[in-house]
């Protein structure tokens, strides 16, 4: 099998072009009249230039100037005659390809994982574990940046700067502000409403499409957890799905409010139920105490239901009171009995949060001795270490210097923690080496395991099994990854590895084009992107095949992308497993709406993008980018518009620079030219009339030629020669994907054996992903610093 | 750091977007002004993919001819075609610039030039190390007299990654700048109000200041731990300590010194990606204020880059209406009905630069308007899409600084683009500036 593998690799990598034999021929017949041993022209010498580009830096700058200048034809002169296409590729492609060796030495890490600061996601949920407050720590961080692996966990992408530290520090004097409490216990308020506001003919007990329940509260808490807690029933609509609740907080009625939404609830039931939203009340627009325009808080309740998606919330409902239907109901409807509104929850005073940190302790009396213990305390689970006497040292320092200059001990030790969340302790997965590599330690392996699979700091049970010394102990370790994979926190990692891995965010880098395209509604997209996610969750959790991700049986909807897609699906906003039948042309990622919409122009198919995503995402294999100064394609040809999209990128191929790479790609696109930019089955491609209005149609054209040689015909035929031909090429990919993913770090070329290793046993188990997970967890890559 | 007495109360007294609002104010105080040293300024705005430049053919006239985005003809009388005609109005105030590039520009990919649009540097090696951009050099000399230092915009935010930055700026040692994204965190940033007092605030600063430099002494023993690699990478965040230990300090000296007050009506701060007209314009209006208020003297905005693959600003000329996303719409230019489909973009664009112009240019300050202490430098990368030579560009605005303007002029490629950066630089402050592979001055541009 292995042999199988690496031979099916090292296909893909274009041989390597030999210099004596295939690069200095030409040259000599080409280019040492002038640039050898008798001249010298603009002091180029090319008889004596190193040909080891890696041994000799200046050698590869020549070099370098001399493909430009190739690319540019600059070279030979005007009077001379031109390179045949044949000849300047093969000149090219060597410089290239020993140019791309000199870099890939030069990024040389030896395999070894580079210091890693957190990444939005990471610090967002490692903040949330560790104060125990649910609020957006990563609101003012500048946006980071997708490795070229098309991952957001690579060390050497991930930038630091005084902006971002000064808004991590922001962040964490605010979460402190939070997590540690002062004063006595706050007043509880509670309140019960059995009406609606009718207030300039708002408010209703049936909701519709477009009515409301409010609420008013002239006392409200301003900070804390609350509780909204409704009584409700369902009346469902025959071929509706279910209809969905939604709460939302503010202190304006008119469309200028500002106002936050809980995530809304579907109601699946016709019989009165409780249905509980929680939330931290300071996240919400609260009006100002200064403020008397719009006194007291408003609380909404309304109908989220959308076919099974999410609604603008009018900022007035229509009004009139809904009256009740005659015959059947065309809306799922839901009737609201009363509500609740409870604020601030805790169970205890001081509330978990606050003691967790500042925990009741005999020496509290003495400030000096008990700020140490709960800096050690503190830092410990920050630092996600064990932390010596004279780490604390620092902070002790600091904190005794504030202390005399703020009101509170509280206050004091507020601002010494916020000086740990700082440190480069915290902020980044600091792992101490020397020259050579060694296996991590158990602390350190808590952490690569919790940041891989919950993308955040790893919990109580992770620390004591590091303290103790076991977690690397290979049985101990398997039951964990096994915990780790069950617990919720888990989805995670489905949310940045395949969310990344398969590009769901291009979906919202397209804009579809209402033109070709009117009943597209854009909140299909989170639709979309919930079918993807939650496919691969689903592969991952039953641990299944990962095959699944080229064809399967089954895909993942909610009511609103069943229906989108001509299917009968589930009745709610949860994602559920629908059987496919082959005539449904779905099956695979490849048919998905986040592949086919995120890979369009908007208005088509952009069958070069899909290629591209196939190459680079699927089979680990992505083309070169576009050299400079390639020409435009000059096309005055005014029928240019009644080409099919596969004959004008057959145009595009005449030209033989563009060729070179668009013969390896286009192929793979045009088998998917079936499916439109709304991720629909089509027979027809519409295309706007180049002179006057109107819409043009054309017939599809899915044949295609891979590469290969081998033709395919349409989505079918891709899928089945992708499983024919290209399934351990997949299996090789995935593994590369995972394994940089899990490192959070670039493959290289040491790690050639491991991937091969790893992928030779992930196909043995039969392609399962969660037993690859094992395996990528038990790999010494893993496991060294 | 120098500040005149007349910046307090103006600053306190500028009300509001137009600047009518402190005109008044502004008047009775000339007295005072007359003397004071105005504020000389930087701008630099970048769009990526280059623009549409059909050619006139011989025989017959093309009629997409009228959206190729140069003058037809050299000199003080050349003509604006379509694109450009927002300009109209301003043709004292700007010169435009054909055939120059960035000679380091030329040798790479057609998409991986926006990272040099203001440093010239010649991206090499693995790292693809960067140099100081313009805006940060002529910042770090001369923008010690305001609440900050420079102001680097974008619509995507942040650094992005080397070739597909999200940011025109670089910092003296070639690091990236992040760029600010979020109108209403711009605006916070500028002119936010405060929810502590004074004494609260001051207390915090001074905390901070503690903080990091115990951080800073602590994370020197972190790094001796750290092997090789990880140093170099630990190194980034010493020089961010030290970098807002330099702000903090500036924050404790504005610290009695209150914001300008905005007031933000007209000003759409929610505005986003979905609302890309919104977001353009804001963003450009903040800038104005930025300059208004005397907030920064060096500002970026990069309104868009050439990371088709992750760029929230691909998909802006659809969702406006011009049919196609930015790629498609800047690839599409020779195709039939291209010129102009990538045309009417271009002019949508430059409509945008008219409209900021044209704001500096309707507000008084002392005796002239702000653009006449204003460069403003306006272009792309690309000439057209993958083209790294013939950059379109505008210089607008810095005729009492010394620039001369009215024309359309056109450079052969042995003059490079840092030509214009030394003019600029030499009249802003820094006389006998150098930049990069800067061969002199140009003096088609000097008065």
């Amino acid at each position: 099998m292995t042999l199988s593998v690496l031979l099916l690799a090292s296909a893909l990598v274009p041989a390597a072009i030999n210099f004596e034999e295939q690069v200095k021929p030409i040259l000599e017949h080409r280019c040492f009249k002038c640039h050898g041993e008798k001249k010298q022209k603009g002091d180029l010498r090319l008889d004596t230039l190193p040909s080891n580009l890696l041994k000799d830096r200046v050698a590869a700058e020549t070099w370098h100037d001399v493909r430009d200048v190739l690319n540019l034809s600059e070279m030979p002169p005007e009077k001379e005659e031109p390179l045949p296409p044949a000849e300047l590729k093969i000149l090219t492609s060597w410089i290239t390809q020993k140019i791309d060796a000199v870099v890939a030495a030069q990024k040389h890490t030896d395999g070894r994982v580079i210091l890693r600061r957190l990444n939005r996601t990471e610090y967002q949920n490692t903040m949330r574990d560790l104060l125990g407050i649910e609020m957006d720590y990563t609101k003012n961080l500048p946006p980071e940046a997708l490795s070229e692996d098309g991952f957001r966990n690579n060390g050497e992408v991930l930038q630091m700067s005084d902006l971002q530290l000064e808004y991590y520090l922001e962040a964490a004097r605010k979460g402190l502000a939070k997590a540690i409490v002062t004063g006595s216990q706050p007043e509880v308020f509670e309140n019960e409403f059995t009406k609606t506001v009718k207030d300039k003919n708002r408010g209703s007990h049936l909701l519709d499409k477009d009515q409301q329940f409010v609420a008013k509260l002239m006392d409200y808490p301003e900070e804390g957890e609350i509780l909204i807690q409704a009584k409700v029933r369902a009346q469902f609509a025959a071929g509706r799905g279910y209809p969905r609740l939604r709460a939302a907080i503010g202190y304006r009625a008119d469309v200028q409010a500002p106002r936050g939404f809980i995530t809304p609830v579907d109601v699946t039931s016709e019989d009165w139920q409780t249905i509980e939203f929680r939330a931290r009340i300071e996240n919400f627009p609260l009006p100002s105490k200064t403020q008397s325009k719009f006194p007291g808080l408003l609380l909404w309740l309304d109908n989220a239901y959308a076919e099974g998606r999410d609604k603008p919330l009018k900022a007035r409902g229509k009004g009139k009171k809904q009256k009740a239907q005659k015959g059947p109901l065309t809306y799922p409807q839901i009737e609201v009995a009363s509500m609740t509104f409870t604020g601030p929850i805790f169970n205890d005073w001081p509330p978990s949060h606050h003691t967790n940190i500042l925990f009741p302790s005999k020496s509290r009396s003495n400030e000096e001795t008990y700020s140490k213990a709960v800096l050690r305390n503190f830092m410990s689970k920050a630092f996600r270490r064990l932390i010596a006497d004279e780490e604390i040292s620092p902070y002790l320092r600091f904190f005794k210097s504030a202390r005399p200059k703020m009101e509170s001990f509280e206050e004091a030790i507020r601002e010494t923690l916020a000086m740990v969340l700082i440190s480069p302790d915290f902020l980044y997965l600091v792992e101490p080496s020397g020259s050579s590599k060694r296996p991590v330690s158990d602390w350190e392996l808590a952490s690569r395991l919790s940041y891989f699979l919950w993308s955040s700091m790893p919990d109580p049970q992770l620390f004591s099994l590091a303290k103790k010394g076991t977690l690397s102990q290979p049985e101990v370790l398997q039951k964990e990854i096994s915990r780790m994979i069950s617990d919720k926190r888990s989805w995670q990692f489905v949310e940045q590895f395949a969310d990344q891995w398969l590009d769901v965010g291009a979906l919202q880098r397209v804009a579809i084009n209402p033109n070709f395209y009117p009943k597209f509604d854009s909140s299909l997209k989170a639709s979309m992107r919930g079918e993807t996610l939650h496919f691969f969750g689903e592969l991952f959790q039953k641990n299944l095949s990962a095959l699944n991700i080229l064809d399967s049986n089954f895909t993942m909807l909610d009511e609103s992308l069943a229906k989108h897609y001509g299917l009968t699906g589930p009745k709610g906003s949860n994602f559920e497993r629908v059987y496919l039948k082959s005539e449904d042309y779905r099956g695979g990622v490849l048919t998905q709406g986040s592949v086919l919409v995120g890979n369009s122009t908007g208005a088509d198919s952009h069958p070069v993008k899909r290629a591209v995503w196939i190459r680079e995402r699927l089979l680990g294999d992505p083309p070169a980018p576009p050299p400079p100064n390639v020409p435009d394609l000059d096309s005055t040809d005014p029928n240019f518009a009644r080409l099919s999209i596969r004959e004008q990128l057959a145009e595009h191929r005449k030209q033989v620079s563009c060729n070179e790479c668009h013969r390896g790609i286009d192929p793979w696109g045009i088998s998917l030219e079936n499916f439109g930019a709304d991720g629909l089955w089509r027979k027809k491609i519409l295309r706007k009339k180049i002179k006057g209005k109107g819409i043009i149609k054309l017939p599809v054209l899915a044949e295609a030629t891979l590469p290969d040689g081998n033709a395919v015909d349409g989505i079918a035929g891709l899928k089945n020669y992708l499983l024919k031909h290209r399934r351990d090429q997949f299996a090789r990919a995935f593994t590369s994907k995972l394994l940089t993913y899990a490192l959070g770090r670039r493959l290289e070329l040491v790690d050639e054996k491991s991937v091969d290793e790893l992928t030779e046993k992930f196909i043995e188990s039969e392609y399962r992903i969660k037993d690859l997970i094992h395996l990528v967890v038990a790999s010494k890559t893993f496991q060294t610093k | 750091m120098s500040r005149k007495s007349w910046h307090l109360p103006r600053r306190t007294f500028l009300q509001g977007l137009g600047a009518s609002l402190s005109l008044p104010f502004l008047e009775c105080m000339a007295a005072d002004v007359k003397n004071a040293v105005r504020p000389k300024r930087f701008c630099a705005i970048y769009f990526p993919y280059g623009v549409s430049l059909p050619r006139k053919s011989k025989n017959k006239a093309n009629p997409e001819a009228k959206w190729q985005w140069f003058p037809d003809a050299e000199g003080r009388d050349f003509q604006f075609n379509e694109s450009l005609k927002s300009l109209e109005p301003l043709r004292k105030q700007v010169s435009i610039l054909g055939g120059l590039s960035h000679p380091n520009g030329r040798k790479i990919g057609g998409h991986d030039t926006a990272d040099i649009f203001l440093t010239a540097a010649e991206l090499k090696g693995g790292q693809l190390k960067n140099s100081v951009s313009l805006d940060q050099l002529l910042a770090a000399k001369l923008g010690d007299d305001t609440r900050y230092r420079s102001l680097s915009l974008s619509v995507d935010g942040g650094v992005g990654e080397a070739t597909r930055s999200s940011t025109l700026s670089f910092s003296r040692s070639g690091q990236p700048v992040p760029a600010l994204h979020n109108p209403r965190l711009v605006f916070n940033r500028l002119f936010g109000k405060e929810d502590k007092s004074i004494n609260s605030r001051r207390q915090e600063l001074e905390n901070s200041d503690h903080m990091l430099d115990l951080v800073l002494e602590h994370s020197k023993s972190v790094r001796r731990k750290l092997g090789k690699q990880d140093q170099d990478k630990f190194d980034e965040y010493l020089q961010s300590v030290r970098q807002i230990e330099q702000r903090v300090e500036r924050s404790e000296k504005w610290l009695d010194i209150p914001k300008p007050k905005i007031e933000i009506t007209g000003l759409h701060l929610d505005a986003d990606d979905k609302t890309p007209g919104d977001l353009i314009k804001t963003m450009l209006d903040l800038m104005f204020l930025a300059i208004q208020t005397d907030s920064t003297r060096f500002l970026t905005y990069q309104m868009g880059n050439m990371n088709g693959a992750t760029s929230i600003a691909t998909k802006f000329p659809s969702l406006l209406g011009f049919g196609k996303n930015q790629h498609s719409l800047a690839h599409g230019w020779n195709k039939p009905g291209g010129a102009e489909a990538l045309g009417k973009w271009d002019r949508f664009r430059a409509e945008q630069l008219s409209y900021f112009l044209q704001r500096l240019q309707d507000t008084r300050e002392n005796e002239g308007t702000l653009l006449d202490h204003t460069m403003v430098l306006y272009g792309s990368s690309n000439s057209t899409t993958h083209n790294n030579t013939n950059y379109p560009l505008v210089v607008a605005g810095g005729d009492k600084l010394g620039l001369k303007h009215g024309a359309y002029h056109r450079f052969g490629s042995d003059v490079p683009l840092s030509n214009l950066f030394v003019t600029m630089a030499n009249r802003l402050g820094m006389p006998g500036s150098r930049f990069v592979d800067s061969t002199g001055e140009m003096t088609e541009l000097i008065a």
